[in-house]
């Protein structure tokens, strides 16, 4: 900061004075820059991770796909969050802050970023391009009123209007853990030019489950943390639909079929080695963060699912991969 | 996967740069041209996107398909551009659904023509792959169709560019960058496109515009960022300024440097009454008021005057303001004559003007006589004299005191107006008047049942208590008459009295007073301000053999029920009759011996 100028200290004006303030760190700003992290930028870094874990599950040749969609990632949870920042407020104060404060900003980091997604997917080939605008198109229709109004325009005269899918029970969360699923095993095999074919089909299905269902699980633990606020905008999850301790069971089960797709990946022999050890080790700690989901505080429980795939590729790593 | 060849590589540049840039214009929507400059960017994001496939495919099959795919984003791009350029720049009304299909006609016939295989060889005479070292690219032997589509592109761009060049010469540095970016943006395309139709290019058979998208990408980030392109965008400004022009209180004329009206805003033709659209084309002469006096006026800041117009609200000053329309080569094209209704402001500096003259000399006056004979009576108690003489100076102080009270009211700003017929109006004002002197005598002629405004009251009370308090007869006489004319009410007040002293009309023409020209009393006044509030004018004229004649003029309150010929008209407007405006004045204005005002009466009024 600036030196201020005083006041004359003396009554007549005759010591115009000059006092200077030390800057201290601002502990605002420091918890605005950890909110900002453990947002998009958060969000990036596991979906680049998640895309590399799922391109050694694959066995396929590595490439810019986690680069890609973790571009991707960091643009669509960007303008999300920058989209919902009042919303957010009341479940995420400080990073909605900092998405109120430097909105434009955001997006205009987020739009460069997709850009950049989308040229390296260009680079990689018309699939890799279609890929990489499939999560875009997917938020577009999950935070804007697209569908409303295409809903609108089909049915005009009433009847029942089509909501906003990030509105809808259980669809909202469905679509983007399908999105994602899609993305991060498709995304390997097209940025590497790799057909489903060459690696098996068992093997590209077995990991689409298993990303899907783990997907499904890490959008609905935070929202336990957002219940007050998805209720009072009407917006039904499954805390709002049964509370806490129901999602946790339904949660539960959600992982044990993921546990099931990964013993079957075992015994079929579609996936092995140490990519079937980190994918185990990510859904234990899923199932861990799951069952700690009314324990753990609203901060923990917004990176705590998705640290399960850092995990997993500390794992990956120390088995030599 | 192979490694991609250089000119791959700077598309990608384009395509990331240019995708940012439709994103970014996509999310200011609704701002104006936001929707069409995200079209314009993505036609170039597409076409740049499908020239990496055509230069990564191997086959010739598969480049002429990824080819023809480019020709969506072809088309987009100039498309776009003239709807932004139009959008952005506040020409919106020729951005209509039935504009964008009939622009859109032939890029969308040359879709088809792609999309169909080029029948006929309309878009491509011949096609060869040709290997360079910057990568391997169809060189494409130009059809018909593409000749044709590249000048229409060629025509929306110029078109486009004509409302952004105009900025580039604005006052305003935000718009001159914001066009300059955008103009940079949008000519280096068409400079490659140009060396590439021209043969400029030392690779032969290389359209080089996608590659320049790169700098037509950062020029329109640079414009979206920097100049806040979207946010700051000049549309709204042609709109607005048509708006203030529209609502402006003040009446505005435009006269072109031929005399004849160009222009006139709503105020203008509200206030005198005037058609709009007959109005236009006409002579200026003939349709703003008192032209002949406003017309001299120095457009180059002579300071206005207050100039007496009948309009709608009645009789009003207003202050005349004339500028020059000057055009980019220092030409005079037209004036405009701006009306300000200043009444309220002379109101009250007159009103402030007198209360002082009233607090500094009269009330002073009557305080030191008070004194005085304080004085007297302290050192002969039995002084009937100076007692009687205290007695009649507090009387006045108090009279004083009731008429400034008077004052007060009469302009107080938060009473609704209200409206009675004349003749209660003039039974009121007469039975006050007859509370002074019952010996006074009133005789009242035939007052016609018009709704007129109760400030009439006030005035005719002054009127006549004043014809009755100053009259040195035994018992004085007062006649009120009065009659209507068109929309204007004529009363008339006579008495028998001494008459009224010239110097009281001269301190009310002049408006003012001074500490040595001044009224002697604020019962005139009251006369004045309430007639100039009611828009309407007064006269005075000797009577013979004896006495005073004052007419008052105010225009009829046809808004009411008691006038059984009410009609929504206004008064008569100088527009119909211009001669007798131009001959009447204010009390303001005419000084000619013992009449105040004009010797006409208000228009239509007649006498």
């Amino acid at each position: 900061m600036a030196n201020e100028r005083t006041r004359p200290s003396t009554p007549d004006g005759t010591t115009a004075g000059y006092r200077s303030q030390a800057t201290a760190p601002d502990p605002g700003r420091l918890r605005q820059l950890a909110a900002f992290a453990a947002g998009a930028p958060f969000a990036a870094l596991v979906a680049a991770v998640e895309v590399a874990l799922v391109t050694a599950a694959l066995g396929v040749p590595r490439s810019t796909a986690p680069v890609a969609v973790g571009l991707v990632a960091f643009a669509v949870y960007a303008a999300d969050h920058v989209a919902d920042a009042e919303a957010d407020a009341g479940s995420t104060p400080s990073r909605a802050r900092v998405a109120l404060r430097y909105g434009d900003q955001l997006m205009t980091v987020a739009a460069v970023c997709y850009g950049l997604a989308v040229a390296l997917a260009v680079g990689a080939g018309p699939a890799a391009l279609a890929l990489v605008l499939v999560p875009g198109a997917v938020w577009i229709g999950y935070a804007t009123d697209w569908l409303p109004t295409a809903g609108d325009l089909v049915a005009p005269l009433g009847g029942a209007s089509v909501p906003r899918l990030k509105d809808v029970f259980l669809l909202n969360s469905a679509a983007v853990a399908l999105a994602w699923a899609v993305a991060v095993v498709a995304a390997p095999l097209a940025f590497a030019g790799v057909p489903v074919g060459a690696v098996g089909t068992p093997t590209v299905g077995l990991l689409f489950g298993y990303v899907a269902l783990r997907s499904f699980v890490d959008v609905e633990v935070p929202n336990v943390r957002d219940v007050a606020a998805d209720a009072a905008r009407g917006v039904t999850t499954l805390p709002v639909a049964y509370g806490t301790a129901g999602t946790r069971r339904v949660l539960l089960g959600v992982d044990a079929v993921a546990a099931g797709l990964l013993g079957a990946a075992a015994a079929t022999g579609a996936v092995s080695g140490a990519p079937l050890v980190a994918l185990a080790v990510g859904l234990a700690v899923s199932v861990a963060v799951t069952a700690l989901v009314d324990r753990l505080g609203n901060a923990a429980l917004g990176v705590a699912p998705d640290c399960s795939y850092l995990v997993a590729a500390a794992a990956l790593l120390a088995l030599g991969w | 996967m192979a490694a991609l060849s250089p000119l791959s590589v700077a598309l990608l540049v384009a395509v990331t740069v240019g995708l940012s840039g439709a994103i970014l214009a996509w999310r200011e929507r609704p701002e104006p041209g936001a929707t069409w400059l995200a079209v314009l960017l993505a036609g170039q994001v597409w076409w740049a996107t499908f020239l990496v496939f055509e230069l990564e495919a191997t086959t010739l099959p598969a480049k002429a398909l990824w080819y023809d795919v480019q020709w969506v984003g072809v088309v987009a791009i100039p498309i776009g551009w003239l709807f932004f350029a139009l959008a952005y720049t506040g020409y919106d009304r020729y951005v209509t659904p039935f504009s964008v299909a009939l622009v859109s006609l032939l890029p969308a016939a040359t879709v088809a023509v792609a999309a169909a295989g080029d029948p006929g060889n309309l878009l491509a005479v011949d096609r060869v792959v040709r290997e360079t070292a910057v990568g391997t690219f169809l060189d494409v032997v130009p059809g018909p169709l593409y000749y044709v589509i590249a000048g229409y592109t060629y025509l929306l761009g110029v078109a486009g560019s004509v409302p952004l060049v105009q900025l580039i010469r604005d006052d305003a540095q935000p718009f001159r960058g914001q066009s300059a970016a955008l103009l940079v943006g949008t000519a280096a395309p068409w400079a490659g496109n140009l060396a590439y139709l021209s043969g400029a290019l030392p690779i032969p058979g290389l359209d080089p515009t996608p590659l320049v998208f790169v700098v037509s990408g950062v020029a329109y980030l640079l414009a979206l960022s920097r100049f806040r392109l979207l946010t700051l965008a000049p549309a709204p400004r042609r709109r607005a300024r048509q708006l203030v022009f529209e609502q402006l209180h003040d009446p505005v004329f435009v006269v072109g440097t031929e005399g004849l009206l160009v222009d006139l805003n709503e105020s203008a033709a509200e206030t005198f009454g005037t058609d709009r659209h007959a109005a236009i084309g006409r002579s200026a002469a003939a349709v703003v008021p008192r032209y002949d006096a406003v017309s001299d006026l120095d457009a180059d800041g002579e300071k206005p005057r207050a100039i007496p117009i009948v309009g709608r609200d009645g009789q009003r000053p207003y202050e005349a303001t004339v500028r020059d329309v000057v055009d980019d080569h220092d030409r005079t094209t037209a004036r405009v004559i701006s009306f300000h209704d200043v009444g309220a402001y002379l109101g009250q500096q007159q009103r402030l003007n007198v209360l002082n003259r009233v607090f500094r000399h009269d009330v002073r006056t009557e305080t030191n006589l008070i004194q005085g004979y304080a004085e007297q009576l302290r050192s002969d108690p039995t002084d009937e004299r100076a007692l009687s003489v205290i007695e009649k100076s507090a009387d006045r102080m108090l009279e004083l005191s009731e008429r400034t009270r008077t004052a007060g009211e009469l302009f107080d700003p938060t009473e609704e107006p209200e409206s009675a017929p004349l003749p209660r109006v003039v039974d009121e004002a007469v039975a006050d008047a007859r509370s002074i002197d019952s010996d006074a005598r009133f005789d009242i002629g035939e007052i016609p049942c018009v709704s007129v405004p109760i400030v009439l009251r006030v005035v005719l009370e002054n009127l006549c208590s004043n014809a009755v308090r100053h009259n040195d007869a035994d018992a004085p006489w007062v006649r009120i008459d009065a009659a209507v004319e068109g929309d204007w009410v004529e009363v008339t007040v006579a008495d028998d009295g001494p008459g009224i002293d010239p110097a009281e009309y001269d301190v009310l023409n002049r408006g003012s007073e001074t500490p040595l020209r001044h009224g002697s009393g604020i019962g005139l006044w009251i006369v004045k301000w309430g007639v100039d509030h009611l828009g309407g004018r007064i006269s005075f004229a000797e009577r013979e053999p004896r006495g005073t004649v004052v007419t008052v003029s105010v225009p009829v309150d046809r808004s009411r029920p008691s006038d059984p010929g009410a009609e929504d008209d206004a008064p008569d407007s100088p527009v119909d009759e211009s001669a007798s405006v131009d001959e009447s004045a204010s009390v303001d204005e005419s000084a000619s011996g013992d009449e105040t005002g004009p010797s006409d009466a208000a228009p239509g009024a007649g006498r």
